[in-house]
């Protein structure tokens, strides 16, 4: 903000409302959906359960001595085969997802941001090159290289999983960037950024992505729930870490009893539904309440 | 350009696309950090004559580049590679499993499109009425809903709880039918529940699809007029907007073939299908490279073509489609 000229800003004070009036539009616009809001406290409550796991159940590991016990008052979603409260598994779970969630959309916006901004700005052969990557990337299963990939590794853990799953899903969010700058590129503000020397670089991140950071927001909420589902996958078909408390491996555990302990598949498939859902509704209530459409 | 022309030229564009796609899958095992005959060794317990052969075989003390060029050359020639945990040529494992594959995608597609687009042309008719929000929702709920957990559930109660239904494989073993006719209705029975659970969750996505491009459609002036030249509304929803709202979908289906495949790998894990994506996860957890990385040949040629057909689709019933 600092190195931004005053004239220039005072300029952008004229004619718009300012960042935290726009905000509060928003808001208010979000509130009015129930189903946004519903989404809202999902996630919330979601990213609470995983940042206070720790101390909501400290002894998430310790065998109680009761092997797959249901439901009852001092576990209330059962206990898993290994005497363990499915309760305080899925609590752990929970940060797991929510961390996966993430990360993996922050590296899936590095890489698919910049090469939408680069593709759809400077166009040409550059644009051409990449857009064929990314239709390849796009159109290929997904799981299939993940597996692909993942085989590579021995016992990947969840910092593999999350950097290959973020390196394979920029495409789509790199497309859509793309024709958002393919069309900003002509517009007048930034014609008159260009006729005052401003460099590409200047407008590329000055001038145009401040302008389409909301379809940013939009994409990557609604990107949050394939990563924590995919990873759940993975984790399920046995990639990554068996010890772990992700929800994938407690389900795949799960498998093993469905004919004996059927709270052992029930609560961490709910727990991963209600999460997907959040933020599924979120990212539907945020592309109404900024009136967003997709441009492919 | 006519029609012909622009097959002909959709086909030589897939060319370039094909050998990326050998570099990729050809990278993705190789550049990796990790020695695939290590990992392979560690897994599945090689003999070491065994090592000498693959390394002789593949060309494994060779440069990367040529490594790549005798596999590319291989599978130009139609030889996918060679199992040697199986000790059978790729295609031969490949081959088996094609038919039960497509059997399950084509059965959880068709009933899906058909459901998504009655479904999904109510809602938009009946825009903002009870039923539009009711299917929205519970589209929102298929889309947000883990597909193996729903299988898993669906095995839970169908096959553990209530014993109406087999819970995984395709036919019962060990039995032999008295006629075609029960075998047959043996398979359908395995079909039914892995076909149940892609159908949920595919038509949760077309719906949405459908629904969209129908409500967009029917802002359209042309809709407009023709409600005003006094057409019946059965006409106008049916004729006029149908038609136009069905051809974004036509290539959305072409080309979500690779994300049904996703879908459809993890549900033959599940239900213990053996199709390729079994075949895959199976394969992925020995490690066995060779029939992976033909395995992801043969998925990424059907995406291919299922892309190509759903692009000439689109150009042959949408006269506006310039091509080039």
């Amino acid at each position: 903000m600092n190195s931004r000229q005053g004239s220039e800003k005072k300029n952008e004070e004229v004619h718009r409302p300012s960042r935290a009036t726009r905000l509060f539009i928003v808001w208010r616009k979000l509130k009015k959906s129930e189903l946004a809001v519903a989404g809202m406290g999902i996630v919330v409550f979601m990213s609470m359960l995983a940042l206070l796991a720790p101390l909501i159940a400290p002894n998430y590991l310790a065998s109680s001595g009761r092997y797959r016990y249901p439901p009852s008052m001092e576990n209330v979603f059962g206990t898993d085969n290994y005497g363990r409260d499915l309760l305080s598994l899925v609590i752990h779970g929970a940060r797991i997802s929510i961390y996966v969630g993430v990360t993996a959309v922050l590296i899936e916006l590095t890489i698919g941001v910049s090469i939408g901004m680069i593709a759809g700005y400077f166009g040409g052969i550059i644009d051409e090159i990449l857009m064929r990557i990314t239709d390849l990337i796009l159109t290929l299963p997904t799981i299939m290289m993940l597996i692909l990939i993942l085989s590579m590794f021995e016992g990947a853990g969840i910092d593999v999983i999350i950097m290959v799953m973020g390196i394979l899903g920029w495409p789509f969010l790199a497309r859509v960037v793309r024709s958002e700058y393919l069309s900003l590129r002509e517009a007048t503000y930034v014609e008159a950024a260009r006729s005052m020397g401003a460099s590409n670089w200047r407008i590329i991140v000055r001038h145009i992505l401040p302008n389409i950071l909301s379809v940013i927001i939009v994409l990557a909420t609604m990107d949050i729930p394939w990563f924590i589902l995919y990873e759940a996958t993975l984790t399920f078909l046995g990639f990554g870490d068996p010890l772990s408390s992700s929800w994938g491996v407690l389900l795949q555990n799960g498998t093993l009893y469905l004919d004996s302990a059927w709270w052992i598949i029930t609560f961490p498939g709910l727990a991963l539904l209600v999460t997907s859902l959040g933020f599924n509704l979120l990212g539907d209530g945020l592309r109404d309440a900024l009136d967003i459409k997709v441009r492919e | 350009m006519t029609m012909k022309d622009y097959v002909i030229r959709r086909i030589i564009v897939i060319i370039p696309t094909f050998l990326l796609i050998t570099v990729l899958t050809f990278a993705f095992v190789h550049l990796a950090p990790g020695d695939p005959l290590a990992i392979m060794q560690r897994r599945s317990k090689l003999t070491p004559e065994m090592k000498e052969m693959i390394t002789r075989d593949l060309g494994l003390d060779q440069p990367l580049q040529t490594q790549y060029l005798i596999w590319l050359g291989r599978l130009l020639r139609g030889d996918l590679g060679f199992s040697y945990l199986e000790k059978r040529p790729v295609w031969e494992l490949i081959v088996v499993q094609v038919p039960l594959t497509l059997e399950l995608m084509l059965v959880a597609e068709t009933i899906s499109i058909i459901v998504a687009v009655v479904l999904g042309v109510i809602a938009a008719v009946k825009h903002y009425s009870i039923y539009d929000a009711l299917a929205s929702l519970s589209a929102l709920l298929g889309y947000s809903i883990p597909d193996f957990w729903l299988g898993l559930i669906f095995i839970l109660i169908f096959a553990v709880q209530l014993k109406w239904l087999p819970g995984g494989e395709v036919r019962t073993f060990g039995v032999s039918f008295p006629t075609p006719f029960h075998a047959l209705f043996d398979h359908l029975e395995h079909l039914l529940l892995p076909a149940l659970t892609l159908v949920v969750v595919w038509t949760a996505y077309l719906f949405r699809m459908v629904r969209s491009a129908m409500l967009e459609v029917l802002t359209q002036d042309y809709v407009t007029t023709a409600r005003s030249k006094g057409l019946k509304e059965s006409v106008v929803i049916y004729k006029h907007a149908l038609r136009n709202a069905l051809l974004p979908v036509v290539t959305y289906v072409g080309y979500s073939i690779g994300f049904l495949l996703s879908g459809a790998v993890v549900i033959e894990k599940v239900f213990d299908w053996t199709g390729l994506g079994k075949l895959m996860v199976d394969r992925a957890e020995v490690r066995d490279f060779p029939t992976l990385m033909g395995l992801s040949i043969v998925i990424a040629i059907m995406v291919l073509v299922a892309n190509l057909a759903s692009d000439i689709a689109y150009a042959a019933v949408d006269p506006r489609i310039r091509y080039d």
